[in-house]
């Protein structure tokens, strides 16, 4: 990879990737965790899930938990291959410093 | 756009920092239920073993079963929800279940190596373990779980020396609402 993905490089998205990456492989997790773990606004977390969900990096779920709506997003094959891919990316970079 | 080294590092940091705080809430959350279930299942076992002392003993043996089939219910629920891979909950629940039995051997081995112990003091002994569990994975795994080890080890000895005449009713209130209480906690975000 010469350059990073810009897809993921961006500050709340990184956070959004990071965070799902950490669950074990399929878990999903519920958006207002995922809030307060990218330290977003609603409305700024939901365009960056959005871009992300386009992109097919994270898979949203939407349904219903004791009659209350819930978001869940997950982090689809593509996308962890993609954090993978970028993560190496910024390895490769530290590792080159003179 | 190529990025320098500080900024990939800073990128990297940034991953690490993000991932930690996820797995941290993930097993906060995974943990929440079963502490509340075992939290209204201590407010059931002191009352009642404040009650009915005699039937103490039978009374613990049913309900930790029954501890024992609601973990195991909680356990595949979570997994039908969201886990993917029923291998690896398969292999959590053995661990737990072993686990499990290693505290109730390792309990009976310390009652019967020190002979014999009043009922205050085999209900007191038990929580110290369990709080031992707790702040042993609260040092590894997240602060909240020391902390609720730390709170149940202080109600415990706290309730056993200085309301030793209601060391029963005081876990069943002061215990197992500290455990329920953990148990939300461990929910919130």
């Amino acid at each position: 990879m010469e350059q990073p993905d810009n897809l993921i490089h961006q500050p709340v998205r990184l956070k959004i990737m990071a965070a799902l990456k950490a669950l074990p492989p399929g878990e999903k997790i519920e958006f207002v965790r995922l809030k307060a773990l990218a330290d977003a606004t609603e409305g700024n977390l939901g365009s960056h899930i959005q871009t992300l969900e386009q992109a097919g990096y994270v898979a949203v779920e939407k349904d219903f938990a004791a009659n209350r709506p819930r978001t869940r997003i997950s982090l689809t094959r593509d996308g962890r291959r993609a954090f993978e891919d970028y993560v190496a990316y910024l390895r490769t970079i530290i590792e080159a410093k003179p | 756009m190529t990025l320098s080294s500080d900024q990939a590092a800073e990128s990297l940091k940034e991953i690490d920092r993000t991932g930690r705080r996820s797995a941290q809430a993930y097993g906060y959350a995974n943990a929440s239920p079963f502490f509340v279930m075992w939290g209204v299942i201590w407010m059931i076992g002191y009352t009642g073993s404040d009650l009915y002392r005699h039937y103490a003993n039978l009374l613990w043996t049913v309900l930790t079963l029954a501890g024992l089939a609601g973990t195991i219910v909680i356990g595949r629920a979570r997994a039908r929800a969201g886990q993917p891979h029923p291998g690896i909950n398969h292999y959590a629940g053995i661990r737990f279940l072993t686990t499990f039995l290693a505290v109730g051997v390792f309990i009976a081995a310390t009652f019967a190596i020190f002979g014999h112990a009043t009922g205050e003091q085999q209900a007191a002994f038990t929580p110290l373990i369990v709080a031992l569990a707790y702040a042993v994975v609260g040092i590894w795994k997240g602060p909240r779980f020391l902390v609720t080890g730390i709170a149940v080890a202080a109600l415990t000895l706290g309730g056993f020396f200085l309301l030793h005449q209601h060391f029963m009713l005081w876990m069943a209130a002061v215990g197992g609402s500290a455990l329920v209480l953990a148990g939300l906690w461990l929910r919130a975000v």
